[in-house]
This record gives C-alpha cells, structure tokens and sequence, in this order.
C-alpha cells in the first residue's frame, strides 16, 4: 500500500511517515504543497493520500477539490491531518473531499485507526 | 496573582505538556509560571505564532540551541548529533502544535481564534520587545537534558 504524504514542513513529513512506518506502511511518496502533491499524482500510482491544511503555493483543500475533479484520482482515499481543529474547519474539509480528519497532534494509534476505518468503507 | 486568566494558563500548560508528550515523545515537568519580565530565558532559539480573536496574544516557545537539537532529533526519530538544518522547522511546528492544541482547548471555553504561521528566530543577545501594551507570563518546563519555556503575551485592550 503506497501513500503520497504532503505537509509544507519536512518535519512533519518525517513524523508521518515514520508512524506510519510503525503501523505498518512502509512505502510512501512526498509531496511540499498541493501543487507539488498534484505533480506527484501524474507521475506515481498511490493508494491513500495524507495531507495537511496550510501550506504555500496550493493548500490542501485545493489540493483534495483538485484530486476529486480528475477523473483518475477522485476516488483516492484522503486524510487530512492540521492544526486546524474548529467545527467550521472539518465541515470545510468534508466539503472538500476529505475521508476523514486527525487534529495535531497525533498518537501512531490514532493515524492507524482513521486509516483502517477508510480502508473499511 | 496572576492578570492572566488562571483558567488560560493551565490549558497552555497542559497543552505544552501533551504536544511534548504525543510528538517528542518526553515527559514535561511544569514548574511555577512567573509573571512579567523578571526572568528572561536563557534561549538562542525560539519559536513564536500570534493569535487573533476574542483574545489577541502570541505563544512563544524558547530553549538552548542544545535542547531545540535534542526535541527536533527526537520528533524527527534521530540522533540528536545528526540533526542539521532540520531544527528550525521542527520548533516551528513544535510552536505550531502547541498554539493549535492552546487554540482548540481554549474555543472549547467560547473563545474562538485564528493562528499565525510560526515563525522561529535563532541567534544569540536578542530580545524581543512588544509595541503594544502586553501582560506576559512565562511557564518553565524541566524535560531530560534540558529546560523549555512556553511564555503567554495577552494585549490589554
């Protein structure tokens, strides 16, 4: 199972991939903004997307409605995981595209969970 | 007594100490908030995000070039010695982290607001000054190897 993982920080690239190297996943692609993610997607098959919220050049709620509009993408499973934890905020991402959502910051049990339950539906 | 909200203070604190916990991976003891200016950290490293609302403020993150190594090699699942040009980033989104989670406890209470970007300073013999009128209280922390202060700057208007 390939995830394409996109966040403007490297850090947090880092910490997502190594949790879900520790839940599991071991093969994933990177993106740094939506437009990079958009890039990535043209070029490599991936099975789930991880991306966060705020980020420069595209955000990742450009990035999801860019994802839902292409025919070759708009089934792709999508987590979305920010800062970005108002009840006005996850109704804008749901709206979106988004399968579901983990406010930062996370437990490796939390980003295991939300992945299994969108792989169950 | 504080003029800062005892009820916004503790929800700092234990937002510090959860982000420190779930992302760091380390525990962090919490130690008597001092109010004011009376003690300035010892820090070449910090990293700030403003916040804008009901209330209006910054949360500011500071610690040693040192320690910010140890939290990045540690966020980042690294040995400490091996991190580089990493460091900033990570105590970025440390700060980030810490604000968001301060954010979403503190709307929980009916105080809605927007955060800044984070942005992080680096250097040696600098202070930072606030233009507008400001009441700050700063919250030391003990972790292994090292001390963290997260410092609370409300306007008064």
């Amino acid at each position: 199972m390939r995830f394409l993982v996109v966040d403007d920080s490297t850090t947090m690239r880092r910490i997502i991939i190594n949790t879900l190297n520790k839940v599991g996943y071991q093969d994933c692609a990177e993106a740094s903004n939506g437009r990079e993610g958009i890039e990535r997607l043209a070029t490599t098959t991936v099975d789930m997307i991880i991306t966060d919220w705020n980020m420069p050049e595209m955000s990742g709620i450009d990035f999801i409605r860019s994802v839902r509009a292409n025919a070759a993408t708009k089934e792709l499973p999508v987590l979305m995981v920010t800062t970005n934890a108002a009840k006005d905020d996850i109704v804008e991402a749901l709206r979106a595209g988004v399968n579901s959502y983990v406010v930062k910051p996370f437990t490796p049990e939390t980003i295991k969970e939300k992945i299994e339950s969108m792989l169950a539906h | 007594m504080s003029q800062i909200p005892q009820e916004m203070l503790s929800t700092l604190i234990a937002s510090t100490q959860e982000v420190f916990e779930t992302m760091v991976f380390t525990s962090l003891d919490s130690h008597t908030p001092i109010e004011g200016e009376a003690l300035r950290p010892q820090s070449n490293v910090v990293g700030t995000v403003a916040f804008a609302g009901e209330r209006c403020g910054v949360v500011a993150f500071y610690s040693t070039t040192g320690t910010a190594r140890t939290i990045a090699g540690a966020m980042l699942g690294i040995d400490a010695a091996q991190v580089n040009g990493e460091m900033p980033d990570a105590i970025g989104e440390l700060t980030n982290m810490i604000a968001g989670t301060f954010r979403t406890r503190m709307a929980a209470t009916g105080q809605p607001w927007a955060i800044s970007i984070p942005t992080v300073t680096i250097g040696s013999d600098f202070y930072t000054k606030y233009v507008s009128d400001v009441r700050r209280v700063l919250c030391p922390f003990s972790m292994d190897g090292g001390e963290v202060f997260v410092e609370l700057i409300l306007t008064t208007r």
